[in-house]
């Protein structure tokens, strides 16, 4: 959210802050990189002119050349760098930037959907780090603030989210300051004391649930269909060279396999190294090879999860978990919105649980076996009829919905099996659609309508009358539990709370706290155990 | 008209303005007008027998649409209940989008050139999903502005966040 008028009034009481000095060196890199990368595109598809072009300069000329641009773009990035500067109110995160257009933008704290620490290959070498809060008004709208050094970017993490917890602060005092009340006290404990901080947010501790060892994730990734397509292709292309002798074909099929094998590299570039920690200020994702990325997205802030099966991974029963996320940007590879890339059924059923501890149904773990690879309507799921498979031959005995207390569970797929798990809180709007084939048939379709992101909620061909039952339903329940859901800053009312129960006037009614850290042994089993959080009378 | 799941109980459908037919015509002959007349030159040019069926075509697929549109815009109907908006559209293809006033981030009323020339405007619901597709086409212009108001001032009250 841009704020266009009062960032005169606003100016003076911020501290503004310059980002690292070596920023213009990071950036203008990546600027001389990109303007390589397109000559050398124009260069190779028409070598011989460029050969001859290169003959009659001679090579001190085209030197000198890249290192004007070097130095340009080296220029450009010094200049936007000094109009840079970057605050951390109150109530939003301030950012000022632009040469010619001036820019200031402000995240509202309360709207933050994810805050990610970014390292590019060059940055970390260099020990900088770029922050990236990510608000939900859609691809573009964040403010990245590039490049810190690294402490400092983990430091101002934690005061953001600190901040948009709800947890007040004070600047430094002097020594003999009030009582640290650390945000990462346990959330149901109580906090001592004051409500404020001294100047520094400590960093919420973090407990580790999940991670992906490398074999796997790189077993996994051959073992997709792109990986398999790209073996395949490799495997074609050796042969056709060595049977007929030639190596023309494989110059012809290059620009494919360096396609294709580029996304492998591109999805074990990126899912490397993954790890999934749980922390009060929400979930904690680290991943990277060359670029390490750690995302923390706050509690109640995942819109729907999805956990999918390819055909391959079945032998193996992997999942894999994704998510949808306000603010993060609709890329091909979705590479923000990945909660585990591979990871076998218990796994997959933790990082559910990461998401939503509550499942509220009688028993989660045999409602969950049934949903992941299960088919026919046992254990409250509401499936197609057996009309339906005119239109869906393959998978209408699988597609099917559950709804429970907390959320509603959907079926979909064999040969691909996929769950999609929506909390009710967390509905945008429905959909219900009729094509003319399936108003023949009696049935229709049920969408749930989420964020921008690789989940796409939708219950296909169910019995006309139950799809109407079904919206009148969820509608019922998204309401309810909107009405119950917690704060949008997750800490402020559970202080509040804390500060209420300690005086004797009569505190506000305590809303649902945020998921407890597990105690005890990280045992990945699927947690039916876990305490559900209170819901306030609606 | 009672259409099971895509008639609720209890709801009353309100319809849009008649002007949207008008509108909705025009737009669909201009549509139609550019490539009859591109087919019919290159028929009357080439002077060959066959290529007349390039603008019968054309022709047909005009019709169809005339006949279409008014039973389109009869089909569109739009309901307040107390916590959220129904639209309902489509003959073939019916749809119905049931959107909570809480979860409103926007309302838009839009009117182009032709549609302020036939005396209507359009409303569009955004919330955070990209594909709530919440269009109310073809409202008079005092009817698009008090259900604007309405919808904001509901949405304010029952503001749910994200």
């Amino acid at each position: 959210m841009t704020t266009p008028t009062d960032a005169p009034a606003v100016d003076g009481d911020l501290g503004w802050q310059r980002f690292h000095p070596v920023t213009p060196v990071v950036k203008g890199w990546k600027i001389f990189v990109v303007l390589l990368f397109v000559a050398g595109q124009q260069v190779s598809t028409n070598v011989s002119s460029a050969q001859q072009a290169a003959d009659a300069l001679g090579w001190w000329p085209v030197l000198v050349g890249l290192g004007v641009v070097l130095l340009a773009g080296l220029g450009y990035s010094t200049l936007a760098w000094r109009m840079t500067r970057y605050a951390v109110g109150e109530e939003a995160v301030h950012l000022r930037q632009g040469l010619l257009f001036r820019q200031h933008r402000a995240a509202r704290l309360d709207r933050i959907q994810a805050i990610d620490v970014v390292q590019p290959l060059l940055a970390r070498m260099l020990g900088l780090a770029q922050l990236k809060v990510e608000v939900a008004g859609g691809t573009g709208s964040n403010v990245e603030l590039s490049f810190l050094r690294e402490a400092e970017a983990q430091q101002l993490r934690a005061e953001i989210l600190a901040r948009a917890a709800g947890v007040r602060f004070e600047p430094a005092p002097g020594p003999g300051g009030t009582v640290a009340d650390a945000p990462g006290a346990t959330p149901t404990g109580t906090p001592r004391g004051a409500a404020t901080l001294p100047g520094v947010a400590p960093e919420a501790p973090e407990r580790e649930v999940l991670a992906v060892q490398p074999g796997r994730l790189v077993a996994s990734i051959l073992q997709s269909g792109a990986g398999l397509a790209s073996v395949v292709a490799v495997l074609a292309v050796v042969v056709v060279a060595v049977v007929a002798r030639e190596i023309g074909p494989a110059f012809a099929a290059f620009p494919i396999l360096l396609g294709t094998v580029g996304y492998l590299v591109q999805r074990f570039n990126s899912e490397f190294g993954f790890r999934a920690a749980l922390s009060p200020d929400g979930i904690r994702l680290r991943h990277g090879f060359t670029s390490s990325r750690a995302q923390t997205v706050p509690p109640g802030r995942i819109q729907a999860v999805s956990l999918t099966q390819p055909l391959l991974w079945r032998r193996r029963d992997w999942w894999r978990v994704q998510v949808n996320v306000a603010g993060y940007a609709v890329t091909e590879q979705q590479e923000e919105s990945i909660l585990l890339p591979v990871g076998d059924r218990e796994e997959a059923l933790l990082a559910l649980w990461l998401v939503l501890p509550d499942l509220g149904a009688q028993d989660p773990r045999a409602l969950l076996d049934h949903a992941l690879s299960g088919e026919g309507d046992e254990r409250g799921f509401v499936t197609s009829p057996r009309r339906a498979r005119w239109l869906d031959p393959l998978s209408w005995r699988r597609t099917g919905f559950a709804l429970t207390d907390r959320a509603l569970l959907v079926r979909t797929g064999r040969l691909v099996r996929r769950l999609t798990v929506v909390p009710h809180e967390r509905t945008q709007s429905l959909g219900l659609e009729q094509g003319p084939w399936q108003r023949r048939l009696e049935l229709a379709s049920v969408a749930l309508h989420s964020t921008p992101g690789p989940v796409a909620p939708r219950v296909p061909h169910l019995d006309q009358v139950e799809a109407g039952d079904l919206v009148a339903e969820q509608a019922r329940r998204a309401r309810t539990a909107r009405a119950a859901a917690g704060p949008e800053r997750w800490m402020a009312q559970l202080q509040a709370e804390a500060r209420a129960a300690a005086s004797p006037a009569p505190g506000p009614p305590p809303p649902s706290p945020p998921p407890p850290p597990p105690s005890g042994p990280v045992a990945p089993a699927p947690p039916s155990p876990a305490p559900p959080p209170s819901v306030p009378p609606s | 008209m009672n259409d099971g799941p895509f008639d609720p109980q209890g709801v009353v459908w309100q319809r849009v303005s008649p002007r949207l037919v008008t509108v909705r015509l025009i737009s669909t002959a201009v549509s139609v007008a550019v490539p009859l007349v591109v087919t019919v030159a290159i028929a009357v040019l080439t002077a060959v027998p066959w290529t007349w069926a390039l603008p019968a075509v054309v022709v047909a697929a005009g019709v169809w649409a005339v006949v279409l549109v008014p039973r389109q815009v009869r089909a569109l109907g739009y309901a307040e209940r107390d916590e959220d908006l129904l639209i309902r559209r489509g003959i073939l293809f019916r749809a119905l989008v049931v959107v909570p006033y809480g979860r409103m981030q926007l309302v838009d009323v839009e009117a182009g050139p032709l549609d302020r020339w036939g005396g209507i405007a359009k409303v569009q619901l955004h919330t955070a999903a990209a594909s709530t597709n919440a269009v109310i086409p073809g409202l008079t212009p005092e009817e698009a502005s008090r259900l604007r108001d309405r919808l904001s001032a509901r949405g304010e009250a029952r503001l749910a966040g994200l």
